[in-house]
């Protein structure tokens, strides 16, 4: 079964199956989700200024008597922008199911931390155009003018400290994702972006005057805020307790699957209820002395069957072995299933999946998936050594009950080469383009260490496959 | 995004911007210091034109002012100490874009002895904070000047500009040319 590649092209190019229209009309509608989603963002910040606008803040631009109402203007609209666009950044790292199913998690996630800093440039130029321009009102040096602030307006030291806060965070997950510190580390600091946010929110309302008490701008403002943290609270927050309560997840067994990689299957309640698709990932917490504290994320290792969720772990030394040492019975909480790796991100029939060591997880459970139909899959694997190619019994079955194509690359890459191929394979003449010929016309699906990932998705792209059949999962070790 | 999302964003957005600008007009028209007649020195018009516009923002706050001020041509020219009756007269209101500004003007023995700040620019705590600081000092170089026509205080203009403007309308009534 492993190599017979002779009826790859046959299926593909012509007219669609039912199966492939489905798959076409479900991208269609995606990308119209896409187009909408990315619109909304504009509209909104045209919505922000056009408040602005409309409470006369022209009035700052034209028959100018003084410089510092041109600053205070800027200021304002500045400001206005930046909390708009605060607010979307907010959203997309709430989880909101809408944006994983239309963009997928990681998309989602990666635009979040894009507009970090944009958020603090404009929050901060917001801050220095109204320090100056008061500063000129009143003849005093912005310096001065941050404490004549704090002592004459309300809810202003409020805001001094938010904005600190807000530069706190962004500097600090900057170098953190730099340094690589501890993830719980970036989590603590991060959640501190909750608190400036909080702590900007009372001088927006109190001096601002476009949100002065009765006009109906205030009321748009509040709906902002309020539906932004709302959102927070019910997607990261309520929706998994009420989640893990409701299934009741426990482990039933742990299984050790070579050296270092550790599966891990639980059991639960009305598990069919949770929509979760085989290549998702959730954020599992065991609940066990000295696990408890922490939340990991990995990829389910097979398809949900509707009683059983499995994962399979590769952690090296002593996690590893706290992992092993878990009894069948405990208890599990989880946030999740979040991601776009998996079948609903095809957008056509044909599949490749290539996955280097433990990346075969999620490409396992993808292949597993009832709408993976026969003769749709090419599967590549990669592995330092045989060992290295986890889950290889499961998935030579899998390959075999669904007619898929199946290569195995074993050893280390050849030395002064960029690829993501084994010394052996090179050497022999073997391409993206050989092991998977039909390549151009399918959704290549890619798990693995990033440096990795990326040659793999570089060797995509020269195949001429195109960005949006291009879907990624990295992690790092 | 594809190109026929990005226009339809991209008009959207100008469309939701002049709808704002629209909306704004209204505000605008009223949140100017209405003219530059004490800054130009014509006086006069302070009064009439301040009235006119502030009627629709403010119904009947000024009914005091508006007769008399507008009927009494101004350039009074003559040197001669003028004989202005004693008394108490009441500014014109005057909108700003930091709220309204009423003053009114103390006239004893033919001269301004005091001016009495009936409302300043109060649309938020900043305004108010201004207006406290940058009244006082108007007061004073009015009393000095005897006169509406003294400089703009700088990081107050809004301010000076309303009060002003409303101080001239007071001193129209009351057939004050200095």
């Amino acid at each position: 079964m492993s190599s017979t590649q002779s009826t790859a092209s046959a299926s593909t190019k012509t007219a669609l199956s039912p199966h492939g229209e489905r798959i076409a009309r479900r991208y269609q509608r995606r990308r119209r989700g896409m187009d909408f989603l990315e619109s909304l963002v504009y509209l909104s910040v045209a919505v922000s200024i056009a408040l602005f606008l409309a409470d006369g803040g022209a009035v700052y631009f034209i028959n100018v008597t003084a410089w510092s109402d041109v600053t205070r203007g800027i200021g304002i609209v500045l400001g206005l922008v930046g909390s708009d666009l605060l607010l979307v950044s907010l959203l997309l790292s709430a989880r909101l199911p809408l944006l994983d199913r239309v963009f997928g998690h990681d998309k989602v996630i990666a635009q979040h931390r894009k507009l970090g800093k944009p958020v603090l440039y404009l929050i901060l130029a917001h801050m220095v155009f109204l320090l100056v321009g008061y500063g000129l009102a009143e003849n005093l040096n912005p310096v001065a003018e941050i404490f004549s602030m704090i002592n004459t307006l309300p809810d202003m030291l409020l805001a001094f400290i938010a904005m600190a806060l807000m530069v706190l965070v962004v500097v600090t997950s900057l170098v953190i994702v730099r340094r690589k510190l501890p993830y719980q580390v970036w989590h603590a600091v991060h959640l501190l972006a909750y608190a400036a946010v909080l702590a900007a929110i009372p001088h927006q309302f109190s001096n601002g005057q476009l949100f002065a008490d009765g006009k109906w701008a205030r009321w748009y403002w509040i709906v902002l805020y309020v539906g932004t943290l709302a959102s927070i609270v019910i997607f990261r927050f309520f929706v998994p307790i009420a989640r893990s309560l409701r299934h009741n997840l426990v482990v039933s067994e742990v299984r050790k699957e070579a050296n270092d990689v550790v599966t891990i299957t639980m059991r639960g309640r009305d598990l069919a209820a949770l929509p979760a698709k085989g290549g998702q990932f959730f954020n599992w917490r065991f609940l066990t002395p000295g696990l408890w504290l922490e939340s990991h994320p990995y990829s389910l290792s097979a398809a949900p069957d509707g009683t059983h969720l499995r994962i399979s772990v590769r952690e090296l030394g002593d996690a590893s072995r706290r992992l092993l040492a878990m009894k069948p019975g405990t208890r599990v909480f989880f946030e999740g299933p979040y991601g776009l790796f998996s079948e609903s991100a095809r957008t056509t029939e044909q599949a490749v999946f290539i996955g280097a060591g433990i990346g075969v997880t999620p490409l396992r459970a993808m292949l597993e998936d009832p709408h993976i139909g026969r003769r749709q899959a090419t599967v590549i694997l990669r592995g330092s050594t045989e060992e290295e190619v986890y889950l290889w019994g499961e998935t030579y079955d899998l390959c075999v009950a669904k007619e898929a194509w199946l290569r195995v690359l074993v050893g280390s890459r050849p030395h002064g080469v960029q690829t993501w191929l084994s010394a052996e394979a090179y050497n022999q003449g073997e391409r993206l383009t050989t092991l998977a010929p039909n390549i151009v016309n399918s959704d290549v699906f890619i798990c693995g260490p990033t440096p990795w990932t990326d040659l793999v998705i570089r060797d995509a792209r020269r195949a001429g496959v195109p960005e949006h059949r291009i879907h990624a999962e990295r992690f790092d070790f | 995004m594809r190109a026929r999302s990005a226009f339809f964003a991209g008009a959207g957005s100008v469309a939701i911007l002049a709808v704002g600008w629209q909306a704004g007009l209204g505000a605008l028209s009223s949140a100017l210091p209405t003219s530059n007649a004490v800054a130009s020195g014509t006086t006069g018009t302070g009064s009439s034109t301040s009235n006119s516009n502030t009627t629709p923002t403010q119904p009947g706050a000024s009914p005091s002012s508006a007769p008399s001020a507008s009927a009494e041509p101004a350039p009074a020219p003559a040197p001669v100490t003028p004989t202005v009756a004693d008394g108490t007269y009441d500014g014109a209101v005057v909108n700003t874009r930091y709220g309204t500004v009423q003053v009114q003007a103390v006239i004893a023995g033919g001269q301004i002895v005091d001016v009495i700040a009936v409302k300043l620019t109060d649309a938020d705590r900043k305004s108010e904070a201004i207006s406290a600081q940058v009244a006082p000092m108007v007061h004073d170089e009015v009393l000095a000047a005897q006169s509406a026509h003294v400089a703009n205080i700088s990081g107050g203009t809004y301010t000076t500009q309303g009060y002003l403007q409303s101080l001239q309308a007071a001193l129209d009534a009351a057939g004050f040319t200095g």
